[in-house]
Parts: structure tokens; C-alpha cells; sequence
């Protein structure tokens, strides 16, 4: 039998052992003598004190004392087959494209969860899922990761499901199996990881390698086109693969280059209408910016989308490569072009077709904050929603009404009786 | 007459005399110096007559000698109406179980009554205890064997006030023999009024020797006429209740004193001889 409240046995046990000592201090009231001049003797006290080595009223004690430790006990929340645990473990497990090698996250996962202690996964890309132990597998049949990954809504997942094991457990020790893009995170993911009240043990696994290099574009781009700037970082390998980027409507030799595996890419950047403020989405890069809209049939893989959730490019498989509509115009004065997520946003709609943009590390420093000092998993009563946890007055306001009980005792034993 | 235990009392103290405090008013003949002054045998002066002088008292034969009128001048005598007021109440029966206080009230009161029956005073006694008891003052001989029968078969219990009986007491001396303890305030209102009616009021404060030194150890004092009143008597508190308890005696007998009362304080272990003698030579001992 295990408490789950043993400060409430030590008050207990200090309020019985109060008890004992007081039954050690004899009170007694001396044999009634008749006087007549009773009343020269100040009024005081009717009762004699003094110190004794044996406690008085035995039975009376060991009803005091069974009634202060059983009231103790009651309070010490007793639980005679224990389901809880002293640990317990939330793993997020990036699923994200990200991750270079889905076999290195489940393995790390499978070190991790390898101890007795019970483990809960979560796995995520922009969306977390809780994902059984035992199903660990099909993580690994589905595929290669296409989502781009949300630290924050792992985290966010993570604290909820540590509210369910605050229950089973002292505390829980959260691990993060991921390459720590520096896409996964948001500006709210560390304002969101400061709600968990531990540190994060770090299991990093590889990044995917950066894909820029291996493609490039089939004519480089002038540096007056809006394109330029972000084409500059595009790879210039020989031998990699070859994105065709065209103004107008594809015609017979773009659709011959596709069906030969190459990428086309039909982008009228220039044309269109009036450009106004909007929000832009491709392979989990956003921007928002003055961008026009042009209208793309939604005919094969979705790109990129509007804000509103409209197709804004789709890739369309043509044979072994695939020709690509951008349905985004630029606008033809402002410095757009010369913003990094700007360019983020137009690489990976000039990347071939069926590649992701790589991605970078977060650097050392967000890693530090996300991961925390100290190494301590954090305890179950921080986790808890906070009108679920006792509050701290609780064993103050025991101990206050056991220290009650003991006075009236000794006020009701100083009370002189009525005659009868 | 037979005195029971009380006759070696009444033998300690035959032959004392108790004179009253000042002459009293009376016609019947006694052993008390009078304010009348009549016919009796006990020659005091001659006084020229004065108009309105009794003719009968005129000492004819001087006349005859010497042709002057003078009027024959005796010292008459008087009897004193004597009254005892005995407190009964619960605190007289202190100590237990020997009742000293009580035991010496009584003795005080048949000694004194002996001695005031023995100048042909009419001697009265009142009992003040749960039951009342009166009786008149009277001259006879059973006097002194009805006031031990009496005080006898008196146990002292309850409380009982003794002021209305000192208003109402028919004799010229009083002597309240009490502890004290009881309606002290509106007893010595009445005996102020009776001291302003030309009586004489004795009070004799009857306290026991365990009064002023209890039984060592920690004692529940109970007052017996106030059983709610209880208290502890140990170490701490003995010296404060004895300075207390003195300080109430010496208040008690200044006021006594300032009425007019004669205040004699009388201790359990002095024998009642004693006390009588002190009362009857007007000589008070320790405060009496």
C-alpha cells in the first residue's frame, strides 16, 4: 500500500506523538476540602499539573491517538494496489520531411522505450497522432514524410497527454526524437515549450539533406527578373536534375521534356491582376505578401495553396516527370523578391517534382532552450490542470485542525466542571 | 439542673462577673448599676429637695435636726436583658469532622449565658442555621438547660442571614457569635442601629486555626455554603490567601470597632474560659 499524500502521515504522526505527551502530563484535581473561607484563594485554576512517566487514561490515549492517525491516513489519500508509476515517458516522434531516415527515428524510439517505464508516443508532422507502442511499424510502412513538421503542435500534444499521466505517475520525461529542422519551429514554439514544467531530453536524428544542389534550373535567371534573387542559391551541379521554367502555356516540346522525367514549370510571375495582401503556402513555407492570384485547375498534387485554401500550383505527373502550374503573379515594383522567405517559397515551387525543399538546423541556441537545464523530468502535480491540483493550504489546514483538536482538549481539561 | 459535658465549663467560669457596659434602664432589681435612682437600700447622696421631688423621699429625720429639706439619694440596680445570637450556618461546622468552631460557639455561648444568668440576667438565645431558633430572654432557672438542649441538637448547615435577627433580638445586650462569613455588610448596619438605641452589641469572630493555616499539600477548596466556589489551594497560593484572609479580619474588626461594636476575635484553640474572662474583664486580647 503506497500514499499519495505521506506529508498528511507526518502530520498525523506529530499530532499523536502531541497527544502522548500531553496524556504524560497528569492532570489532576485534588480531593475536595470544605473550606469556609474558600473565597481568599485567588481564582485560577482547578486543576494540579504535573509530569508523569506513565501516560494517564490509557484507553482514552489510544482512541486520541487511533483517531488522529486514522483521520491521517484518510488524508494521506491510501492506495492499496498502486497504478502509478514514478516515471513515465512522452515520446514525439518526428514523422516530418524533415527526417532523413524514418528507420533512425524508430529505432531511437524503440532505445527509448526499451525500459519498464510506460511510454506514450506521439507522432507528428504538422499534425500529431498518438501511435501505440506495438504500431510503432506503421510509422515506417507509410512511406516516406512528405508534411513538414510543427514542434509547437507536438508540444502542445505532448502537455496534454501529460495532464492523463500526471495521473499514473510522479513525473514525466518528455523525449523529442527529431532533426530539429529549423522549419519545424515557430515563433511559438518555445513560448509553448515554457509551459512544460522539466526539461526535454534531446534525441536528435539526422536531417534530410538539403535537395537545392541536387537540381537546377535549366537557364538561369536574370537578376531584373523577380525570380532571380532566390535562383542564385539554386545548385549549379552538372548531371542533377533539371527544372524547365516557362512563361507561357506549355507546349509539345515542354510536354516531350516531361514525359522524359523532367520538370516544367509554368510560372507567368508578371501577369495577371492587381496584386493584393495575401498569404501564401508551399511544402510548409508561408509568406504573406501583396502576390495576385492567377486560377489553377486543381488536376493532380497541390503545391502550394492560398490562404483561403484555394490550389495556388499543382503538379501534374506527365509521363516520368511532371509539368508544374504557379498560379502566383509578383508584383512588378517592390522588394519582394530580395525577402529570404520570399525566396524560401519560390525555390520550392521551382524544385522538381516529387523533391521537397531541404531544410536547415535550428542552431545551438534554440536546441539549448527547448531542451532546458537541469535534465529533471517534471513532476506530476505541475502537469496537472491546475483545478485539479490540491492546493498548497491543504496540509496547513490539517495540521492547523489536528493543533485545534489538541487545544480543545487541553481548554475543555482546565475547565472547571459545573456542580451538580 | 444538670450541665452534661458542659459542666466543667460552667465551672471555669462561675464566679465571673460580666458588668454591663453602661447603666442600664431597668426596674427590676439586679446586679447592673441603673440609670433610676429610687428607694432602694443602697444609700448614694443627699440632694436639697426641689419642687416636684417625691415628699416620700424626704429624709425627715434631718429635717427634724437641722430644718432643712433634703431628698435621700439611692443607687438602684438593674437586671440586663442578654441575648446570644449564634451563627449555624454551614461554615460554623469547620473543621470536619470535629467541628471546632462550632463547638467553641456553643461553648462561648452557655459560658457567657451562665455567667449573665448568674447576675439574674434574663438571658435569651437565638440559632441562626438552616432552621431558626428563638428564645426570649427569661430569668428562670431551666433557662441555661433549655439553651444546651437546643444548641445540641443544632447541626449547622444552610445559611442563614444573621441581620434580621439582631434588629429583632429583645435584650440590651447582644453578643453575635458568628464567623463572619455570611451577611457581614447588613449586619453591621443593624448593629449600628441597635448601638444608636443605646444597646450594647457584642460580636465574637469565631475563626478556626485551620482557617489561617490549612492542611499543607494541594487541597479543592470547596466553600460549604457556596459549593460552586471552588479553587485550589497549593504553594503558590498559600501565601496569597493567607495575606488575603488576614487582611479581611483587620478590615472586618476596624469597621466593627468604628460602629460602636466591641469586636473580640476568638481562635479555636483558645479554650472558651478564656474568651469569657476576656469578655467579662473588658480586657481584649490579639485585636479583641
Amino acid at each position: 500500500m503506497t500514499f499519495l499524500a505521506p506529508w498528511a502521515l507526518a502530520i498525523a504522526g506529530s499530532g499523536a506523538t502531541a497527544m502522548v505527551l500531553l496524556h504524560l502530563v497528569a492532570q489532576h484535581r485534588p480531593a475536595a476540602f470544605f473550606l469556609p473561607t474558600t473565597r481568599f484563594i485567588p481564582d485560577t485554576r482547578t486543576v494540579v499539573s504535573r509530569a508523569a512517566t506513565r501516560p494517564r487514561d490509557l484507553v482514552l490515549l489510544a482512541l486520541r491517538v487511533l483517531l488522529i492517525l486514522a483521520a491521517g491516513a484518510a488524508f494521506a489519500r491510501p492506495v492499496l494496489v498502486p497504478t502509478r508509476g514514478a516515471m513515465a515517458r512522452i515520446i514525439l516522434l518526428d514523422r516530418s520531411s524533415s527526417v532523413a531516415s524514418t528507420d533512425e527515428v524508430l529505432a531511437r524510439v524503440r532505445a527509448v522505450t526499451v525500459t519498464a517505464a510506460p511510454s506514450t508516443i506521439i507522432a507528428f508532422d504538422s499534425v500529431p497522432a498518438l501511435v501505440l507502442p506495438s504500431a510503432l511499424d506503421s510509422i515506417h510502412s507509410a512511406g516516406h514524410p512528405t508534411a513538414p513538421g510543427s514542434m509547437s503542435a507536438a508540444l502542445i500534444a505532448a502537455r496534454r497527454a501529460a495532464v492523463l499521466l500526471a495521473d499514473r505517475a510522479d513525473s514525466v520525461q518528455l523525449f523529442v526524437v527529431s532533426p530539429l529542422a529549423i522549419s519545424e519551429f515557430d515563433s511559438a514554439t518555445l513560448r509553448i515549450r515554457a509551459g512544460w514544467p522539466g526539461s526535454i531530453r534531446i534525441e536528435r536524428v539526422a536531417l534530410r539533406a538539403n535537395v537545392d544542389s541536387g537540381w537546377r534550373l535549366e537557364r538561369p535567371l536574370p537578376m531584373d527578373d523577380p525570380l532571380g534573387p532566390a535562383s542564385r542559391q539554386i545548385g549549379s551541379v552538372r548531371g542533377a536534375r533539371v527544372t524547365r521554367l516557362v512563361r507561357q502555356p506549355p507546349i509539345a516540346t515542354d510536354s516531350a521534356y516531361a514525359r522524359s522525367g523532367g520538370t516544367v514549370v509554368w510560372w507567368d510571375s508578371a501577369s495577371a491582376s492587381r496584386p493584393t495582401p495575401d498569404g501564401l503556402s508551399a511544402d510548409g513555407r508561408v509568406i504573406v505578401a501583396a502576390l495576385g492570384r492567377r486560377v489553377v485547375a486543381a488536376r493532380g498534387r497541390v503545391r502550394a495553396r492560398w490562404s483561403d485554401g484555394t490550389v495556388a500550383a499543382v503538379d501534374t505527373p506527365v509521363g516520368a516527370g511532371c509539368i508544374r502550374e504557379v498560379g502566383v503573379a509578383l508584383p512588378a515594383t517592390g522588394d519582394l523578391a530580395l525577402h529570404a522567405p520570399f525566396q524560401d517559397v519560390a525555390r520550392t515551387l521551382l524544385a522538381p517534382c516529387g523533391t521537397s525543399q531541404g531544410d536547415a538546423a535550428a542552431d545551438s541556441v534554440v536546441i539549448a532552450r527547448l531542451s532546458g537545464t537541469g535534465g529533471q523530468a517534471a513532476p506530476a502535480d505541475r502537469l496537472r490542470a491546475a483545478e485539479d491540483r490540491p492546493s498548497p493550504l491543504a496540509p496547513w489546514l490539517l495540521a492547523f485542525a489536528i493543533l485545534l483538536a489538541i487545544a480543545e482538549l487541553m481548554v475543555r481539561a482546565r475547565t472547571e466542571p459545573k456542580p451538580a | 439542673m444538670s450541665a452534661g459535658p458542659y459542666g466543667a465549663l460552667l465551672d471555669a467560669v462561675r464566679g465571673v462577673r460580666w458588668p454591663a457596659a453602661r447603666r442600664v434602664m431597668g426596674a427590676t432589681l439586679g446586679a447592673h448599676p441603673s440609670q433610676l435612682r429610687g428607694n432602694s437600700s443602697e444609700f448614694s447622696e443627699f440632694r436639697p429637695y426641689r419642687q416636684g421631688d417625691d415628699p416620700r423621699r424626704l429624709d425627715w429625720r434631718l429635717l427634724a435636726r437641722s430644718d432643712r429639706a433634703y431628698v435621700r439619694l439611692t443607687t438602684d440596680r438593674a437586671t440586663l436583658r442578654t441575648s446570644m445570637l449564634v451563627d449555624a450556618s454551614a461554615s460554623m461546622a469547620f473543621p470536619t469532622p470535629a467541628h471546632d468552631k462550632w463547638r467553641l460557639a456553643r461553648e462561648l455561648a452557655i459560658a457567657l449565658a451562665a455567667v449573665a444568668h448568674s447576675e439574674a440576667d434574663p438571658v435569651g438565645l437565638a440559632i441562626a442555621g438552616a432552621e431558626s431558633l428563638v428564645f426570649t430572654p427569661r430569668a428562670r432557672r431551666s433557662v441555661l438547660l433549655e439553651m444546651i438542649r437546643a444548641l445540641d441538637a443544632t447541626t449547622p448547615s444552610g445559611t442563614r442571614a444573621l441581620a434580621p435577627l439582631i434588629t429583632s433580638a429583645r435584650a440590651s445586650r447582644l453578643v453575635v457569635i458568628t464567623d463572619l462569613l455570611g451577611d457581614f455588610d447588613e449586619l453591621l448596619a443593624a448593629a449600628r442601629l441597635r448601638i444608636a438605641a443605646r444597646g450594647e452589641v457584642i460580636v465574637i469572630h469565631v475563626i478556626a486555626d485551620e482557617e489561617l493555616d490549612p492542611p499543607p499539600g494541594s487541597l479543592l477548596a470547596v466553600d460549604p455554603e457556596q459549593t460552586a466556589m471552588r479553587r485550589i489551594l497549593d504553594g503558590p497560593m498559600r501565601t496569597e490567601y493567607r495575606a488575603s484572609f488576614t487582611r479581611w479580619i483587620d478590615n472586618t474588626a476596624a469597621a466593627l470597632r468604628g460602629a460602636g461594636v466591641r469586636y473580640i476575635r476568638a481562635q479555636t484553640s483558645e479554650p472558651a474560659p478564656h474568651v469569657v474572662r476576656r469578655i467579662a474583664d473588658g480586657t481584649p486580647r490579639r485585636g479583641g
